[in-house]
């Protein structure tokens, strides 16, 4: 802290006639500096920015150096208070401050969500991409980009998107199956209910459960430890693990118009890849995070295990009807049969219609 | 004679009174009438001339979904009249029929289709506004329920192709059918509402609006 001081005395004797808004310049800095949050440091960012912008618009060589060497001390103070990751966080904190403004919206106007929805088409583009091709995001895509700037549009629309493709494809493959010239098919518009509670319910609550899961398991941290994972552990938030579970679903939305293709074989084949595929790009942009864990494996296994029951899941129910054997007794018909054809002709109905009411 | 001449007093001011009511009811019209042309007030006209003005401006929305070459007639005044029919109509037709056994009836219900038309509405809309698009809720609203005019236009059609004994040729009619009204809605829909988006996320509030009208026409071409 002895530092900071000296600063502060350097600057008070340079600028005596401006010593007043020097002081008020600093202080809230400082102050920022002593507090823990993370807002307070962009606060304090976005102050300094201020006067940054002031001395340079004077010119002043030696201001710039003065602010330099302030943002240095803080950085420094900062690293020593808190985590290793800390020095940077402030840096990028203050300009993601600068730029947002600090403006307080309260919770119940609709400019309050527009920060989550804060994308081009671009970026949303970029991460579908991310979350299906394995190595194509960078090693911190985590920090730099998901948690810069997590948004909802991705995640809710993939979604929507995954419901609707699930179900549509789900009666598109239970025609293939069923509709014959004696069976009048019927569309089945349950499924939109069944494949929108299982796949909101693990859009929002596995990254919840898992968000518990690190802040539960975070590992003690000791001066060694914050030096060695200076650039490379993480503590993401809520929104950035739904964000990045939201864009790991685009996967499926292909895979379920390839569902189906009634063939056994490449459907299993599709459930693997996909689970595969999109499992290890949520393990290796969670990397960062997990490497602060102490049960890091076992949350590995898990994620991979979710990703590959959901698909299974899906395969399963809306895509896989049980073959019906025709040497099935049926039911005896109420009225005496008239003719031979005309009971080949019933039970032929009533074994067409058995695989519906087992969908339904 | 102290009451005769009350009397003659109150005969009087009748007639002032009416005298003042009068002036300020015409000078409203005066002022309300942008036009020029100083109408009568509308309050006493006969109730099948406003019945008849509201459906001509209704007929007027209609002709300019199917015909979208104008684009700020929709959105100047808003109404939610079109929506609500074609709603109700399109979900009256598409509930399961409930006359045929109940087990393999797994049509939606009227609630059903209701609830996917205005809530997708409201959600298209939502979006559209945590986008930071300059347009306001009830007018997106209205424009995506008078869109779904194309499609209710192919529920028609379909219906009349389902009298007859189907094939595959039928069906495949009933699919070119049901997709030119998809697409026409979602053409028209994108004139009216596109503009009102940043051009950099121009795609993130058309998609949805393609989705939702993707959905209903999936429930056009797969209910039989």
């Amino acid at each position: 802290m002895e530092t900071p001081m000296a600063d502060d005395l350097l600057q008070f004797r340079d600028y005596s006639g401006g010593a007043p808004a020097q002081i008020n310049v600093n202080s809230p800095t400082h102050g920022g500096s002593g507090g823990s949050g993370g807002g307070s440091a962009g606060s304090g960012g976005s102050v300094g920015g201020g006067g940054a912008n002031a001395q340079r618009q004077r010119g002043d060589p030696l201001a710039d150096l003065i602010y330099d060497m302030t943002s240095s001390a803080q950085g420094f103070s900062g690293a020593a208070s808190s985590g290793g990751s800390q020095p940077q966080n402030s840096s990028l904190d203050g300009s993601a401050g600068g730029g947002g403004g600090g403006a307080k919206l309260s919770l119940f106007t609709i400019e309050y969500y527009q920060q989550f929805f804060n994308v081009d088409t671009y970026m949303v583009l970029e991460r579908i991409a991310n979350s299906m091709i394995p190595k194509r995001a960078s090693g911190n895509y985590l920090r730099m980009n998901i948690g810069e700037n997590p948004d909802l549009y991705g995640p809710f629309w993939i979604t929507v998107t995954l419901i609707f493709s699930i179900a549509i494809s789900g009666n598109i493959a239970s025609y293939l199956q069923q509709a014959t010239d004696a069976y009048k098919w019927h569309y089945n518009f349950h499924l939109v209910s069944y494949a929108a509670t299982s796949i909101f319910l693990y859009a929002n609550i596995l990254p919840a459960v898992l968000w518990a899961l690190f802040k539960y398991s975070l590992k003690p941290v000791d001066s060694a430890d914050a030096v060695e994972t200076d650039s490379a552990s993480y503590m993401p938030s809520l929104l950035s693990l739904m964000c990045i579970y939201g864009y790991s679903l685009a996967i499926y939305i292909p895979v379920s118009i390839l569902w189906v293709i009634n063939i056994s074989l490449l459907q299993w084949l599709l459930v693997i890849t996909a689970a595969l595929l999109s499992g290890t790009v949520l393990i290796a942009v969670l990397t960062p995070a997990l490497r602060n864990s102490q049960f890091s494996l076992f949350l590995i296994v898990g994620i991979l295990s979710a990703h590959v029951v959901l698909a299974a899941g899906f395969l399963l129910y809306f895509f896989h009807n049980p073959t019906v054997p025709s040497l099935d007794p049926v039911a005896p018909t109420p009225a005496a049969p008239a003719a031979p054809a005309a009971l080949k002709a019933v039970t032929q109905a009533v074994v067409n219609a058995v695989p519906g009411n087992q969908t339904h | 004679m102290d009451s005769k001449l009350d009397m003659f007093e109150d005969v009087n001011t009748s007639p002032s009174l009416e005298g003042d009511m009068s002036i300020p009811g015409k000078r409203t019209t005066t002022a309300t009438s942008a036009s020029g042309v100083p109408e009568y007030n509308t309050l006493d006209e006969p109730i099948r001339e406003t019945v008849l003005r509201d459906i001509r401006a209704v007929g007027i929305k209609f002709y300019h979904v199917l015909y979208p070459k104008e684009k700020s007639s929709l959105l100047r005044d808003w109404d939610l009249w079109g929506p609500l029919v074609l709603c109700t109509f399109m979900a009256t037709i598409l509930q399961g029929s409930s006359t045929a056994d109940s087990m393999s009836d797994n049509g939606p219900e009227f609630a059903q289709v209701f609830v996917i038309v205005w809530i997708g509405a409201a959600v298209v809309t939502l979006n559209s506004k945590l986008l930071g698009g300059n347009i306001s809720f009830f007018q997106s609203v209205c424009v995506l329920g008078y869109c779904l005019t194309p499609v209710a236009i192919s529920l028609i059609v379909c219906r009349v192709i389902l009298l007859a004994t189907q094939t595959r040729l039928l069906f495949f009619l009933r699919f070119v059918t049901t997709t030119i009204g998809f697409a026409w809605a979602t053409y028209a829909s994108f004139v009216f509402l596109g503009q009102s988006q940043p051009p950099h996320r121009k795609p993130l509030a058309v998609y949805p609006i393609f989705l939702f009208f993707f959905i209903i026409s999936w429930l056009v071409l797969s209910h039989n």
